[in-house]
């Protein structure tokens, strides 16, 4: 399998090259385009399983993925058939787009952050607690582990931070993190002062070894610019 | 005519070198600057035909900018963030989005097409333009995100919201992207073009609709 991501960092577009009988799992909507020769079909978000309470509870799990991660419930499966073939996938937002060959380690992202994956990849959802919570940056998370490849996109462009020790990044800036890392949240400015006045709201302190992904733009920021810029 | 693409593929905007008494044609409201010798005349080539482009999602008027007395500069520019392509006219003419029309040389024929009631459904507007000429011209086209020319060689299956433009040559299928209707319901792919034959596609790497959606989650709701 070949891969390339093009048109970054602010329109990023992936394109994978399916040898025959390979596939690629992606959230749903993303295509772009496609060989004919590429079958695509439909499944459920959630971990593929056999037997009929297997099936129900998946059919629960991608629900649940839907109504609270903001994800669809639906993933897109594209396979090569006995050729070749091609597939060009993109996010909705504007952006980055990333790959990384997961190793067995897991990799916490923001839900929407999802675009494709291959191999044995595993998906869950993750309550973010009371934490998410005051971050607004959602209550939920997205837990991705196995071994096999997975592509993430982000609002602007992707930086890699490795942390050695400690970092802080602004909550609305986080793509995801290495599920090593812990992390505190708490005001930058410290205290209830610098919070109001640094305007820079809430950060995340990580703590430990491991890699952040950071995205140059914030979507909150964006939607609060524009909604005071529109009519109404 | 001499058309150059700058500030690609983000903030596209093109200049355009007209000789003496050239003209072109331009998407009413695409002028960002331009010399003091060009003329501006604004036309709807027929009220018939600019009401059709009004239901296409076009603009009801179009400009001609001709060169006078000399040599003349036009800069042009699209709503939208992104790529723009200067294309050739060849003998097959091409197809385009209605959105991505942006300019065209005075004597290529841009005709408003109806898509069909599958063209309504795909999101990608009911309506296509269709681009010919008898002579050699350019038309300039834009898109939302970079846009990339993918040769078709057979068989490719596009989301309808990603088309730019294609060569007329090619014959083209809207439809379902799954093979069944359940799995096309809920894949969230939408309609998608089946193209077939030989020729190039100009696709688009992002998708306006897909992206107003995305962005209108995290908007507060409309107060009328």
């Amino acid at each position: 399998m070949q891969h390339e991501i093009t048109h970054g960092p602010s329109f990023a577009m992936l394109c994978v090259d399916l040898e025959p009988g390979e596939s690629v799992l992606a959230e749903s909507g993303a295509m772009v385009a496609r060989d004919s020769s590429v079958g695509m079909s439909v499944q459920l978000n959630g971990r593929r399983v056999s037997g009929f309470f297997g099936k129900l509870k998946s059919f629960v799990i991608a629900v649940l993925r839907k109504l609270v991660g903001g994800e669809t419930m639906f993933v897109s499966r594209f396979a090569a058939g006995t050729s070749r073939g091609r597939v060009w996938l993109a996010p909705r937002m504007s952006g980055m787009l990333s790959h990384r060959e997961m190793k067995g380690e897991s990799l916490i992202v923001s839900t929407g952050a999802y675009v494709a994956s291959t191999g044995d990849i595993d998906l869950r959802v993750r309550w973010g607690g009371f934490r998410g919570a005051m971050a607004r940056e959602g209550l939920f998370f997205l837990e991705i582990s196995g071994t096999g490849n997975v592509w993430f996109n982000s609002y602007g462009a992707i930086e890699t931070i490795d942390v050695k020790g400690s970092y802080l990044v602004d909550t609305g800036h986080i793509v995801g993190y290495e599920g090593n890392l812990t992390f505190t949240i708490r005001s930058a400015g410290g205290g209830v002062v610098g919070f109001l006045a640094s305007g820079e709201g809430l950060v995340c302190e990580f703590q430990g070894q491991g890699r952040v992904y950071i995205q140059s733009r914030n979507i909150t920021s964006l939607a609060s610019w524009l909604s005071a810029s529109l009519p109404g | 005519m001499k058309i150059n693409i700058l500030y690609r593929p983000a903030h596209t905007m093109a200049q355009i070198w007209l000789a003496p008494n050239e003209s072109i044609v331009a998407e009413a409201g695409a002028m960002v600057g331009m010399s003091t010798n060009l003329a501006l005349q604004t036309q709807t080539g027929g009220l018939l035909k600019g009401l059709k482009r009004l239901f296409a999602g076009e603009t009801l008027f179009r400009n001609t900018f001709t060169a006078e007395g000399g040599n003349g500069e036009l800069l042009l520019a699209h709503a939208l963030c992104g790529d723009m392509a200067a294309l050739e006219l060849t003998p097959p003419g091409y197809f385009l989005a209605s959105s991505a029309f942006i300019a065209s040389s005075p004597h290529v024929e841009i005709e408003t097409r109806g898509g069909g009631l599958r063209g309504f459904f795909s999101g990608a507007g009911m309506f296509v333009l269709k681009a010919t000429s008898q002579a050699a011209g350019q038309i300039v086209v834009g898109g939302f995100g970079g846009i990339v020319e993918m040769a078709c060689d057979g068989n490719l299956v596009i989301d309808t919201g990603h088309l730019v433009a294609w060569d007329a040559a090619l014959q083209y299928k809207v439809g379902r992207s799954g093979s069944g209707w359940i799995a096309s319901l809920f894949s969230g792919e939408g309609l998608v073009c089946h193209f077939s034959g030989k020729g190039r596609v100009w696709v688009q790497t992002r998708n306006s609709g897909a992206y107003g959606s995305a962005l209108g989650r995290v908007l507060p709701a409309r107060v009328s």
